[in-house]
């Protein structure tokens, strides 16, 4: 029961930090976006602008919920929750030190997966409830992209399990803290690996150049195109909780999690969660979004052959270096 | 005593959502409660220790094949309007085969006398099942991943046309030249 609760109190303090950085990220996202183009983003609302995500919030909240006529109106609300509540649930076995993990399951990464995995149910839910083509369009198009990414996704995951024999997020950054990270020794197939994931993780949260599935200039807004008010406003959380978690998870693998030099723990983790984030947003406001067809060929042509090598690699290099690894 | 009232609960869950897949009568829904019943059956593998058969039960068949379902749905059948309509045929037949399998599955149960003694069994790790797999029984292993290669070649060669210039069943090809004939007059009638 003491360790129910435990994590239970951690996991509550998780989600709390979660969506509170997530206020901020998205702060955080405008002004950088507005750099970017040479404007200056938000300004009006607080100091610098930091309370315009609050306001956005209380504005989204406040629309009316229209709901299409010929919604499946039980499928059609359950979406926008199901999307949350998976998008939060991977960080459950995510260590942001070494004592504060809500669960640290010995199967930490498959979970983390499968996780990964269910998402692709309230997107599909989503575009099929709505009954709106554009709806429909875009969600195929995010479950086509997010079950082939998935492969690469999995490949470079492989790689860290491989190196530090366990599955077991934590256990992972330990090993990284014995010996090295992964993302930096050995080069290959650590580094890649790395990049591979990075890419995966974008296309899995439907970040540009990978954000085909809304696509706004072809599918009005894809899943979301019916989707007013609160429910809008959940769907729009669980893409940034999605790329949050997913950095947070890219940290712990290839990173080293909590491991830092002076002083290792929640900071370093914090730290590094944070500057993927951020490059997730450089890499948004940077690039252009790929066609469909380009997008899946980068997937099988590209990605998961090279994934397969790295996994290979891996496994050459865990039986080359005796003990060591 | 609260564990198996909670195996107790989760499994009338799984029955209920099974249930529902089957008598459902849009074709969506069915699959989604199929993908529920699928999760709740991963909820009693972790329930029974086996975590690992739990995490890859979700990845492989609530994120797999009930994705896979979604999308046989969608790209087999008519969808004019939202819902697809599924009809329930052989009812008797279904019943009987699904009380059939009950009936095996419990004589099996029934007739194993190591699960009266009352002993835990050793919880089975993700590492002793590598092994297992990998080490002790890769011959098997291997002889499974040809068959499903097996299977992946066969729907290559389902799915591809034999030959390019062979007529396809129920489809009518119409040469290009009928094609650029049959747009001239509307041309020549918008710029007389």
């Amino acid at each position: 029961m003491n360790a129910l609760f435990r994590g239970a109190s951690y996991g509550a303090v998780i989600i709390t930090a979660i969506l509170s950085t997530i206020a901020i990220g998205i702060w955080f996202e405008r002004k950088f976006a507005g750099r970017m183009q040479s404007r200056l983003g938000p300004t009006i609302v607080g100091p610098v602008g930091l309370f315009q995500p609050l306001a956005d919030v209380v504005k989204l909240l406040q629309k009316e919920d229209i709901v299409p006529r010929d919604a499946d109106r039980s499928l059609f609300d359950l979406a926008p929750i199901l999307a949350t509540l998976f998008a939060l649930g991977a960080a459950a076995v995510v260590p942001f030190s070494a004592t504060a993990v809500t669960a640290d399951l010995d199967i930490g990464v498959l979970w983390i997966l499968a996780i990964g995995a269910l998402m692709v149910i309230p997107t599909f839910m989503a575009g099929w409830a709505s009954n709106n083509k554009f709806a429909l369009l875009g969600g195929m198009r995010a479950v086509a992209q997010a079950v082939s990414y998935a492969v690469p996704l999995v490949l470079a995951v492989m790689v860290p399990v491989i190196l530090s024999g366990t599955m077991q997020v934590s256990g992972i950054v330990q090993w990284q803290q014995q010996h090295h990270w992964v993302a930096l020794w050995p080069v290959i197939p650590g580094l890649p690996a790395f990049v591979l994931f990075f890419l995966a993780m974008l296309a899995e949260s439907n970040r540009i150049p990978f954000d085909i599935p809304e696509a706004e200039s072809e599918l009005v807004a894809g899943i979301t195109t019916e989707y007013t008010g609160a429910k809008f406003t959940l769907f729009y959380m669980a893409e940034y909780v999605h790329t949050l978690v997913g950095s947070a998870v890219g940290a712990s693998l290839f990173l080293g999690g909590w491991d830092g030099p002076f002083a290792p723990g929640l900071h370093w983790m914090v730290l590094k969660t944070l500057l993927l984030f951020a490059a997730v947003y450089w890499v948004r406001w940077s690039l252009l979004r790929f066609r469909s067809d380009q997008l899946m060929d980068l997937c099988w042509k590209w990605l998961t052959p090279i994934g397969v090598f790295l996994v290979l690699a891996a496994a050459t290099w865990v039986q080359l270096m005796p003990g060591g690894r | 005593m609260t564990a198996s009232v909670g195996f107790g609960f989760m499994a009338a869950c799984t029955l209920v959502s099974a249930i529902f897949v089957v008598r459902s009568k849009n074709l969506i829904r069915a699959a989604l409660w199929l993908g529920a019943t699928l999760l709740l059956t991963a909820a009693l593998y972790a329930m029974l220790d086996a975590s690992f058969l739990a995490g890859v039960q979700v990845l492989l068949y609530v994120g797999g094949i009930s994705t896979l379902l979604i999308f046989g749905v969608m790209m087999t059948r008519k969808h004019e309007g939202l819902v697809v309509e599924a009809e329930t045929v052989n009812v008797p037949r279904g019943v009987f085969a699904a009380g059939a399998l009950f009936g095996g599955v419990a004589a099996a149960i029934k007739m194993t006398p190591e699960l009266d003694s009352g002993v835990r069994p050793p919880v089975v790790t993700a590492n002793d099942l590598g092994r297992g797999l990998l080490i002790d029984h890769v011959l098997a292993f291997e002889v499974v991943s040809l068959l499903l290669l097996v299977a992946i070649i066969g729907a290559v060669v389902i799915a591809r046309k034999r030959d390019p210039g062979a007529e396809v069943p129920g489809f009518v090809r119409r040469p290009l030249a009928a094609k650029a004939s049959s747009a001239k007059p509307v041309a020549n009638e918008v710029s007389p």
